[in-house]
């Protein structure tokens, strides 16, 4: 009976040093996951900055897209009146090149109408991004309940956040370059500082 | 019997680039009257309130969803008869088949061309 106990007391105590170490592991590993989980609210609004910005410019191009096959179908209407007259007077040659500068016409509205269906990519990414950050959304979640859960305590920093890794890196590239982002008039305003006119 | 070009077309997609893409193919194609809704709740709404000849709608949208919006389109007396065409990303056979057995009148599959649309519409309406 008493070796039993003793028997038992030592797989207790091997047991208490293995969920020791467990915990100690777990929480080493909590400083990396603390800051990542820290990084991923700042990589979902890149992400949602990358939708604002392609939507603008797809935008951007069908306006002038459309500019353009409202030009087109003027000028057609302009040549169909021209080809009439020419017929009319008997100008064949003339009737005929109009003709064809209508057909060219038409050809050119057949690829604008192509540009138009081509941009629907901006569509397809944004729904790609929306799931990305939806993920991240989750990711961060389940970071933050085992954080919680091992009670993994950040060290080394005072604001929470380790020391940068290379998504930390990333991150902040893509910072600067949202802050530094110079527009072409402030740089020409620079560069005329410099003597360039 | 072939598409009214006067018929009101009602365009439902929460992205605005996508519903300018289908009002622009859908121009060329000689239709001009179009009216846009953002979600499938939003597209019920404009389809309860006036007369439509052809819907035009997104999957994936917030508040209601395309698939949402063609259950609640068939279950009403009103509107079960107008057709659905759905533009979509949701490209799995189980969507297709969804959206068959809810009563859509045909698929589209993005990205997708001006020809392709031009074909599914002489299909609903041949």
């Amino acid at each position: 009976m008493g070796h039993g106990v003793k028997k038992l007391y030592r797989e207790l105590g091997e047991l208490a040093r293995f969920v020791e170490n467990a915990m100690r592991t777990i929480s080493q590993a909590g400083r990396p996951i603390i800051t990542s989980t820290s990084d991923l609210p700042a990589a979902t609004s890149h992400l949602a900055d990358l939708n604002k910005m392609t939507e603008e410019g797809t935008l951007e191009v069908m306006r002038l897209t459309e500019l353009m096959q409202d030009n087109h179908a003027r000028m057609g209407k302009e040549c169909a009146a021209i080809e009439e007259v020419l017929k009319a007077m008997d100008c064949v040659t003339l009737a005929k090149r109009v003709e064809r500068l209508a057909a060219d016409l038409s050809q050119d509205d057949r690829c604008l109408t192509e540009i138009m269906t081509a941009l629907s990519f901006q569509d397809l990414v944004a729904q790609r991004v929306k799931k990305l950050v939806a993920i991240l959304d989750d990711v961060q979640d389940k970071l933050m309940k085992l954080v919680v859960v091992f009670g993994t305590q950040s060290e080394g920093s005072e604001d929470g956040k380790g020391e940068p890794g290379k998504s930390g890196d990333l991150l902040k590239q893509l910072e600067e370059s949202k802050t530094t982002a110079m527009k072409q008039n402030v740089a020409d305003e620079i560069l005329a500082q410099y003597g360039f006119k | 019997m072939p598409a009214d070009p006067n018929m009101k077309i009602l365009v439902v997609d929460d992205m605005a680039t996508m519903r300018r893409i289908v009002k622009n193919i859908l121009k060329q194609l000689g239709f001009a009257n179009i009216q846009e809704a953002e979600n499938g709740q939003e597209g019920l709404q404009k389809l309860q309130q006036d007369t439509y000849g052809l819907v035009v709608s997104d999957w994936n949208m917030p508040v209601m969803t395309g698939i949402d919006m063609l259950r609640a389109i068939r279950a009403d007396e009103k509107l079960k008869a107008i057709p659905v065409l759905m533009v979509t990303a949701e490209a799995q056979q189980a969507n297709l088949v969804e959206a068959v057995q809810a009563g859509v009148s045909n698929y589209i599959v993005k990205p997708f061309t001006a020809e392709t649309m031009q074909e599914k519409l002489a299909k609903i309406f041949k």
